[in-house]
């Protein structure tokens, strides 16, 4: 078993591309949905009718974080016109005679979203008693799609990249025949498995502690709870992620196999890893989560890094990991039967 | 090692692929099973080895009924492909082997210094294998079937795509193992190869159609030639007794 593990940390180490997987690519992918998701800056563009508008809104209006332009009587007839041959403006904004306010903006976006709030603030400003205090148990309101989301990249990367990286390893030693040599030796079978747990899960105790350490000192991810508690998660998620490579790896019979089964084994994961909000999903399909081994492992994270949690707030997400990894182990002992009756 | 094979039959998804075949292979020798590809070959050494259990019928190594996880210390295998890991060394393919049988750790080194000089790999040793040619691989190959002085080994097609030079290089390696009393089954399509074994068993369609000592069964053609005795089953259409 010892023996299986340094050999697969030695092959690992060996092949250039699977250290960069391991250990560049989450960095990597982090960093661009930093920017990507970050905090944008963005000034939203309004067109109003200066004559058609309060004198004290159109000062209240500047002094926002917005970009006020001018539009003629004429564009104003015909606003979805004006709106789709200047895609630079944002939404335009009228008041009619009898106060109601109108919003026509160009499509559910971001930055429809930002000329919005922008908009009532301006007119919450002008009427004290339509100031609406927003305040969350956790989280602030200016928090960036990642800071609020990041918790859910941390479990999906410690998951897929082991994941594929031990599963091609797998369908590689069926497909090259090293399985059955290793097989008529007196290995145990269930030594292979854990042999091979093992070996991966040397490197995902460091890929899970280079990415906290990047995640939180570099790209600045906050946490209530102690970041050692996510490590854990994320180590325990990543020792699941080789049982169920291996799994996967009972089904191919070659690499090109193990990407046709992506849209069966890793699209359901990110589904219903918490980027949708699962308490939305109708007929209770939500409930669904509780077959994925990427759910148990961001929720311990979200409860440690949003909730404050500690071991007693996240035993049971740890154990269902382990719960997990444990089924998976004994099917994958079951499976290598098909090499040695023994 | 002797071996014993008693009425043993295999059938996978409802094919018969080993039928009803009965012999005793004995101890030091080597024995090759010839037969065209598909005839059953691997599947038979499968069988010897205690990969698969058979439907009926038993196989016994040195009296003891197989499949069997103790003796596997004492089986050699040299699978038809070459089963080697691409991304280790030569030094460190055969280290991870040997460790699986539990040598220890000087006996292991010695083995591994031992083997690399038989199949002449010495100076390759720290070379990753995905940088070897395909003869280097069989060899290395063969070298990992022997590090734990098996009792019996088992080659499937060994010298497949090999030179002919390379081939006498092989088979001269087999000679070597076998002068330190290691039971050898060694499988081929290869007819020539037949005349470097002390026996023969020829499988046809997953039957046994002659087994015999070389020479005898050499004596039974009329040009010495053993593609004969296949022709001669095959227009019988199927078993000689």
């Amino acid at each position: 078993m010892i023996h299986l593990a340094k050999r697969v940390i030695l092959q690992t180490l060996n092949d250039k591309r699977s250290v960069m997987m391991i250990f560049i690519a989450p960095l990597f992918a982090l960093t661009l949905i930093y920017f990507l998701l970050g905090d944008s800056d963005y000034t939203a563009t309004v067109g109003i009718n200066k004559n058609a508008m309060p004198a004290p809104l159109v000062t209240e209006l500047k002094a926002q974080d917005l970009k006020v332009i001018y539009v003629s009587n004429d564009d104003f007839q015909h606003p979805k016109q004006y709106l789709k041959d200047h895609l630079d403006v944002d939404a335009i904004f009228t008041i009619s005679e009898n106060a109601s306010v109108n919003i026509i903006m160009y499509e559910p976006s971001k930055k429809s979203a930002k000329a919005l709030s922008e908009i009532q603030k301006a007119l919450s400003s002008l009427n004290p008693s339509a100031k609406i205090n927003m305040s969350y148990v956790y989280g602030a309101q200016d928090n960036s799609t990642f800071e609020s989301l990041g918790y859910v990249f941390l479990g999906l990367f410690a998951f897929l990249l082991v994941f594929i990286i031990s599963g091609m390893a797998l369908v590689r030693e069926r497909s090259g025949g090293t399985l059955e040599r290793l097989m008529m030796t007196p290995i145990k079978r269930g030594e292979v498995i854990l042999g091979y747990t093992l070996g991966y899960g040397v490197f995902a105790i460091i890929q899970a502690i280079l990415i906290v350490f990047y995640s939180f000192y570099v790209l600045n991810l906050h946490s209530i709870g102690n970041i050692g508690w996510i490590v854990v998660a994320m180590v325990l998620l990543a020792i699941t992620a080789v049982s169920f490579g291996a799994m996967i790896s009972v089904f191919s019979t070659s690499e090109l196999q193990v990407v046709q089964l992506i849209p069966f084994t890793i699209i359901p994961q990110v589904f219903f890893s918490g980027l949708i909000p699962l308490d939305l999903i109708p007929y209770h399909l939500g409930n669904l989560c509780y077959l994925m081994p990427v759910f148990y492992g961001v929720e311990a994270i979200k409860r440690v890094m949003v909730y404050g949690g500690g071991f007693l707030q996240i035993w049971g997400y740890l154990f269902g990991l382990i719960g997990y990894t444990f089924i998976l182990y004994i099917l994958n002992t079951l499976a290598l039967k098909k090499f040695r009756k023994l | 090692m002797d071996i014993k094979i008693s009425n043993v039959s295999k059938s996978f998804e409802k094919k018969e692929v080993i039928k009803d075949i009965t012999f005793t292979i004995p101890s030091g020798e080597i024995c090759c099973l010839l037969g065209p590809s598909g005839s059953g070959k691997t599947t038979l050494i499968r069988l010897m080895i205690g990969a698969i259990a058979a439907d009926t019928g038993h196989i016994q190594l040195a009296n003891i009924k197989m499949p069997n996880l103790k003796m596997l210390k004492k089986i050699g295998y040299m699978p038809q492909n070459d089963a080697l890991y691409d991304d280790l060394s030569a030094e460190s393919n055969l280290r991870f082997f040997g460790g699986l049988y539990q040598l220890s750790k000087s006996k292991l080194e010695q083995r591994v210094k031992e083997v690399l000089e038989l199949v002449d790999l010495t100076e390759h040793r720290k070379k990753l294998i995905r940088n070897f040619s395909g003869g280097m691989k069989k060899r290395l190959s063969l070298a990992a079937s022997i590090l734990h002085q098996p009792d019996v080994l088992f080659l499937d097609e060994p010298t497949v795509g090999i030179d002919p030079v390379l081939r006498r290089t092989i088979w001269d390696q087999f000679q070597e193992i076998k002068k330190s009393g290691t039971t050898i089954i060694v499988s081929t399509h290869v007819m020539d190869e037949v005349t470097e074994c002390d026996k023969a068993a020829l499988i046809y369609n997953g039957s046994l159609i002659e087994y015999d000592s070389v020479e005898k069964l050499l004596k039974k053609t009329n040009t010495g030639r053993v593609e004969e005795l296949f022709l001669m089953a095959s227009s019988r259409g199927g078993v000689v007794k």
